[in-house]
């Protein structure tokens, strides 16, 4: 299986961590990731808020790209895979949209298509080639209760995001990352308000402190089921519990302690890598402690 | 490139179809932690005031993008496509918030959303090589001519 690797800038620039972890793990389990050099995504919670135009030709020059090199793309990002899945639909939609697209993109080149597909890291892991790869490479179980975290633009709006799979009167329920923890021996948590927003786009683009409300809101329905880590796929997500925990912590004086995971992190660990090798070390919120109780060194 | 024409992004006519349930505010995260006007509201504002006075409010830009909101509505309102369409042209009022504009600008100048600093150090400690640089002057071409400088300046 070979994939365009979409890193977006997030996780690149902030948290190099997860794209290390990611090729090992893609190594590993025979997945070929080919760099190409994409630009910004841009996300949705952005550009295409400022000027929708701009934001569709941004992510229809990625989309080329791919189409150029023949890949699928692979995301590690809710936000970069909201906006490339959106575009691409929107692209391959439309007739007058492609139109206006090609007409500038043409004069750098470029030209959509509208030949390839998008998707997530966590889609890609969850097909029974890889789930069964992952299973007969464990090396050790993760015993840990953790709760998983999806982020919204990684499944809404489900008809971007999973047109397929839905009725238009249907919610998308996201399961995915829950059912291939536990196939790492993760215990994976139900908790309340789940698919409560992490607060990082209120947070960045206006106003941080009601972004914060919510992440201190969910640490707080996290810790009411005893939950021991979180499990995301989203760089943002990320930022917002990690640096989270260390922005709450200083200003309401509580002791939250909730390592955060990215879901290659996780299983990577489960295949014998080190926490070093995960990029785990650079974490605000440290999981050595946690990890050592459970014997995973 | 034209700019988004707010009732060809989002037909007009939805805006009837709304029920006023307050399903959609009523699961909305924003109005939970700050004063945001809420899908409910801005879409009978559309209708009883008009879509001009609505752009000119800042609290239309209080919210998660994480349409919940579309999500819940019974007559399934597209939202999200309202609530796009009502803040580009939010955006070409001036109406934008001062943290969003300067991440736009920053984009439009080098074709990312973040900084790059110090970034190869970080990058090897976890055995990557350097980051590949992009391509901004393109980037920024495309950003001329796809309109962006009638929002903001780069
Ligand atoms: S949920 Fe839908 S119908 Fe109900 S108030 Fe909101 S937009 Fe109107
Ligand atoms: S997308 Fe915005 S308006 Fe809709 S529910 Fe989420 S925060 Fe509220």
């Amino acid at each position: 299986m070979k994939y365009a690797l979409f890193l977006g800038c997030a996780i690149p620039i902030k948290y190099p961590g997860f794209e290390a972890a990611t090729r090992l793990v893609c190594k590993r389990l025979g997945i070929d990731l080919v760099d190409l050099p994409f630009a910004c995504c841009p996300p949705a919670s952005s550009l295409k808020m400022v000027h929708h135009p701009s934001w569709l030709a941004l992510a229809a020059r990625n989309l080329c790209l791919a189409e150029d090199a023949g890949l699928d793309i692979i995301t590690l990002c809710s936000g970069c895979v909201n906006t490339l899945k959106e575009a691409n639909i929107l692209l391959k939609q439309s007739e007058t949209k492609r139109r206006k697209v090609n007409r500038i993109l043409g004069q750098f080149g470029h030209h959509f298509k509208g030949a390839i597909e998008v998707t997530h890291i966590l889609d890609v892991l969850y097909q029974d080639t890889f789930v069964e790869r992952i299973i007969r490479n464990t090396q050790r179980e993760i015993p840990l209760r953790v709760g998983c975290h999806y982020g919204c633009h990684y499944f809404r709006p489900p008809k971007y995001m999973y047109p397929e799979e839905l009725s238009p009167t249907e919610s998308y329920v996201p399961v995915k990352m829950d059912h291939l923890l536990s196939i790492i021996g993760v215990e994976p948590m139900e908790y309340s308000r789940k698919f409560l927003c992490c607060g990082y786009p209120l947070g960045a683009n206006t106003d941080q402190e009601a972004g914060y409300a919510l992440t201190r809101q969910k640490l707080s329905l996290l810790n009411e089921r005893n939950i021991q880590a979180l499990s995301v796929i989203c760089p943002s997500c990320f930022e917002q519990f990690d640096m989270g925990q260390i922005v709450l912590d200083r200003k309401y004086k509580e002791k939250q302690r909730m390592p955060v995971f990215f879901l290659t992190q996780l299983i990577g660990l489960a295949l014998g890598m080190s926490y070093k090798e995960m990029g785990l070390d650079v974490h605000r919120v440290k999981a050595k402690k946690l990890l050592t109780q459970v014997k995973v060194e | 490139m034209t700019t988004l024409r707010l009732w060809q992004h989002f037909n007009r006519e939805d805006l009837y179809e709304c029920y006023q349930c307050a399903r959609c505010t009523g699961s909305c995260p924003a109005m939970e932690v700050a004063p945001a006007i809420g899908p409910r509201e801005t879409i009978l504002r559309c209708l009883n005031v008009g879509h001009q006075q609505v752009a000119e409010d800042e609290r239309l830009w209080l919210c998660c993008t994480c349409h919940v909101c579309e999500d819940r509505c019974p007559q399934q309102i597209p939202i999200g496509d309202l609530l796009v369409a009502l803040r580009n042209s939010a955006a070409r009022r001036g109406n934008i918030p001062g943290r969003l504009g300067m991440a736009i600008e920053l984009l439009a100048k080098t074709g990312r959303s973040m900084i790059v600093h110090q970034l190869d150090e970080m990058r090897a400690h976890h055995g990557l090589e350097p980051l590949q640089p992009v391509a901004a002057d393109e980037i920024r071409e495309i950003l001329r001519k796809t309109g962006l400088k009638e929002v903001i300046e780069f």
